[in-house]
Formats: structure tokens, sequence, C-alpha cells
């Protein structure tokens, strides 16, 4: 599995991959929709699928020897990898946000959606909604990026405006909750975001699998 | 001994197919795939690489179904699909990194030998490489593993004579160590000069399976050389 990895990181990895992960810090934006931060994290890994299959990546990995099906694992891993260290970026920004800038002006006055647990939980709704759509629907082919890329956007942008409308609606400011306030009901919506995140993940590595194994390359 | 059993391989596209291949391959013999283009032997070949899904047969390396131990028959063959034609500007030395992170018998020292063999500068990239030092390139990944059986798709396209000539002579010293060489081609003269056995498609079906003396008994006629046995073949005359 280790080598695997190394693979997608040394040689299929589009270097934008690793640079946009620092879009992640976007979570420390006021008044700018902070879920945008999770969109350019994955337009980085689009571009490392486009690369990798410029590249002829896939061909390459199935001389390799491994399963089919490891390449599957292979491209997953890599993804996770980097949404999760893009999350990890989003978390350190909440966190300060949520203590030692939780009184600021600037965040307090913001008309946009608050960076806090439910926020980092739509994170991970969104690069679930990432793997289960785009790296779903690229190993139906093992080549075609721009559908699957386009219907991701397409939904991602959906996601974040209901994201961003959701505090407006009565009954639901709660959802924007400034440093520890109603933080059971943070933490409950960062679970759930957690659960979206791991089933999608699961659903479309499982999905993946059996597509790419019977393409013929 | 046969390491590499091929049965009733089948597999259908919409304006091809090729049907019914059987063959094996012996331990320590080279074997010739012969064909003209279009006949089946990339199909074949990918279809025992696993790279194409047959909708039939069953192939077999090492006593083992291909189907369900893809990775461990892997780590024991060598192969290589033509030349090169993947990760074009990253440098040879970048790929052979990350290889031998695979193969657990990758033997460091066999894969310096074949890089000063085909003189490759291992600093390059294939984009920088004629096409007839990718496929040596390509060859060096196949060989630094120390394969038991050797599959090769058209390894000597676009090699010079001499290249040819210097890789056919590498086949015969691997050959001797008892690796079994399962290389295609449409260059009659490679099969003279270094084929053991003869596979012959036409059509998507085989022809023949058998060694080159038995071929040569049965298909060819007095003083007719193998290149010329093949022409009246393809042009559908038989013996008679």
């Amino acid at each position: 599995m280790r080598n695997i990895l190394m693979k997608e990181m040394k040689l299929s990895a589009s270097p934008l991959a690793f640079f946009f992960i620092a879009f992640g810090l976007m979570f420390f934006l006021p008044g700018y929709p902070v879920l945008c931060g999770e969109f350019f994290v994955t337009l980085g890994l689009y571009q490392s699928f486009q690369y990798a299959r410029e590249a002829n990546d896939i061909v390459f990995s199935a001389l390799l020897p491994i399963a089919k099906k490891d390449i599957v694992k292979g491209r997953f891993a890599f993804s996770c990898c980097i949404e999760l260290c893009g999350w990890v970026l989003m978390l350190i920004a909440v966190l300060l946000r949520m203590t030692a800038f939780a009184e600021a002006e600037l965040y307090r006055t913001n008309a946009l959606m608050n960076a806090n647990f439910f926020a980092l939980g739509m994170a991970l709704l969104l690069f679930g909604m990432f793997n289960l759509i785009f790296i779903g629907g690229f190993f139906k082919t093992a080549y075609k990026t721009g559908k699957p890329f386009i219907t991701y956007i397409i939904v991602c942008f959906v996601i974040i405006g209901v994201a961003e409308a959701l505090h407006h609606i009565p009954g639901l400011a709660v959802l924007n909750a400034f440093g520890s306030e109603h933080i059971g009901l943070q933490l409950a919506t960062l679970l759930a975001g957690a659960c979206c995140y791991v089933i999608f993940t699961f659903l479309s590595y499982r999905r993946s699998c059996d597509s790419f194994e019977v393409i013929d390359l | 001994m046969s390491i590499v059993t091929i049965r009733n391989l089948k597999k259908s596209y919409p304006s091809f197919e090729v049907d019914m291949i059987s063959f094996s391959l012996e331990r320590g013999r080279i074997t010739g795939f012969i064909g003209r283009n279009g006949a089946g032997k990339t199909t074949t070949i990918k279809s025992m690489l696993n790279m194409v899904h047959p909708d039939g047969g069953d192939i077999e390396y090492f006593g083992m179904p291909l189907r369900g131990n893809e990775a461990a028959i892997k780590q024991r063959i060598g192969y290589s699909t033509g030349t090169v034609n993947w990760y074009p500007r990253r440098k040879i030395r970048e790929i052979a990194d990350v290889m031998k992170s695979f193969y657990e018998n990758w033997d460091e020292e066999l894969y310096r030998r074949y890089l000063e063999m085909f003189e490759l500068d291992e600093e390059k990239s294939a984009l920088e490489l004629s096409e007839g030092m990718k496929v040596k390139c390509n060859l060096l990944f196949a060989l630094s593993h120390g394969a038991e059986a050797l599959i090769l798709d058209e390894p000597t396209s676009g090699l010079d004579p001499f290249s040819r000539d210097e890789l056919l002579e590498l086949f015969d010293r691997i050959s001797a160590e008892g690796v079994a060489i399962f290389f295609s081609t449409h260059i009659i003269s490679d099969i003279e000069k270094c084929a053991d056995d003869i596979v012959y498609i036409s059509h998507g079906k085989i022809v023949a399976a058998m060694s080159r003396d038995e071929f040569c008994n049965e298909f060819s006629q007095p003083n007719e050389s193998l290149e010329e046995t093949f022409l009246r073949l393809e042009r559908g005359e038989t013996n008679a």
C-alpha cells in the first residue's frame, strides 16, 4: 500500500495538488464563502487526475505487479491524503477563530457563514461528494474527467449555496454559532459530515473497483 | 514444463475477434509470436497481462489462474508493450526508483548492467530517447527483477539492425538461464534468428503453435525460407 501511495505522490501527482492544499487556509477569510476553500483543494486533485492521464499513468500502473483494484486504492488513498491535509488546515483556522479570534469584530460582523465545526462538517461532506461523483465517475472510463468534474462542480456549489443560506432560515441561526456556543450541535454536524465522507468515499471506492476491473486498457 | 498456458482464449470486438487461442510456453525456450498487423497479437498479449478482459478461456502462469493471482504472477514475469509510452517527461531514474519498490526481486546490479549494456542514460526522460532506445528502456525495466517469463510485444520494432541483433542474442543468453521468452513480431527474420517455437496467428485464430522444426516440416515447401512460407500462408495458399 505504501509503495502505491508513494507512486501516486512521486509520479502521478501534479504539483498543484500539493500547492492547492493551502486553500484550506481560506477558512480564515472573513466575508468570503469559506467552503470555496474545499473546492480549490479538489481543483488541485482534478489537475492531478488530468496530469496522470496525460502521462498514461493507468497503463503504467496496470503493468506493475499489483491487482487492478490496487490502482483504484492508490488513487483514493492519494486523494484522501490531500483532502485531509486541506481539512487539517481548515481545522486549525476554525480552532483559532473559535478561541483566539472568537470575539474579533471582523468575524462577528461577517454576513456569510462562520467557520465553525458545522462548516468543517460541510467541508467533509463536499470532499465526500468529490470522491463519490468525480473519482467514481472517472473510473467508469479511466480517462474521462470533464463530465464527472462538471457534475461535481454543480453539486458542490449548490451545497455551498445551501450551507451559506441555512443560518438565515428562522430557527437555524444556531448553525452559525461562534466560539463554543451550541458546541453539542456543532460537534453533531461535524460528526454527520465525517460519516458522510466515510460512507461516500467507501461506496465510491467499491463502485470504482468494480467499474475499473471490467475496463479494457 | 509449461510455465504459461493459454486455453481457448476468446475476445470479441465489434469488428474483430480472437478465438480459440491456445498455446503454452516452456521454461528456457524462446517463442516467436508472429502474425501480420491486426492479426490479434496485441489483443492476445494484453489478455495475458489482464489489460483486456477475455470473453472466455483460461490463462495460467506457474499453474495458477491469472484471475485472482495477478499481483503474485506479475512479480515473476517481465513484460513490455512496445516502447515506453508513459511518463514521457520523467527521468528513467525516477521511474526506476518507483518501480523497484514494487518488485520483491528487483536486482539493482542487474539493472545497472542492463543500463550499461543498452547504453541508456538514466538521467534522460523518455521524451529524449529515440524509438529504439525507448524499446530498450522498456526492456530494462522488464529484465531487472529476475523474471521467469518475459512477454514482449514487438520488442524489436524500431530497433536498428545492430541493436536488434544484440537483443536477439540477449534473448538467447536469458533463455539459457531457464527463462521463457515470448515475443510478438512481424519481422520474420527475428523468428529465424532465435525462436525455438512458433505461434502463428492469422485473422484472430492460431494457425500453428509448435516448435520451429515441426513448423517447417509441416508448412514449408522444399527450399522455401520461413519468410516465403509465411507469405504464402498469409495469401491463403497451402502446401498443395
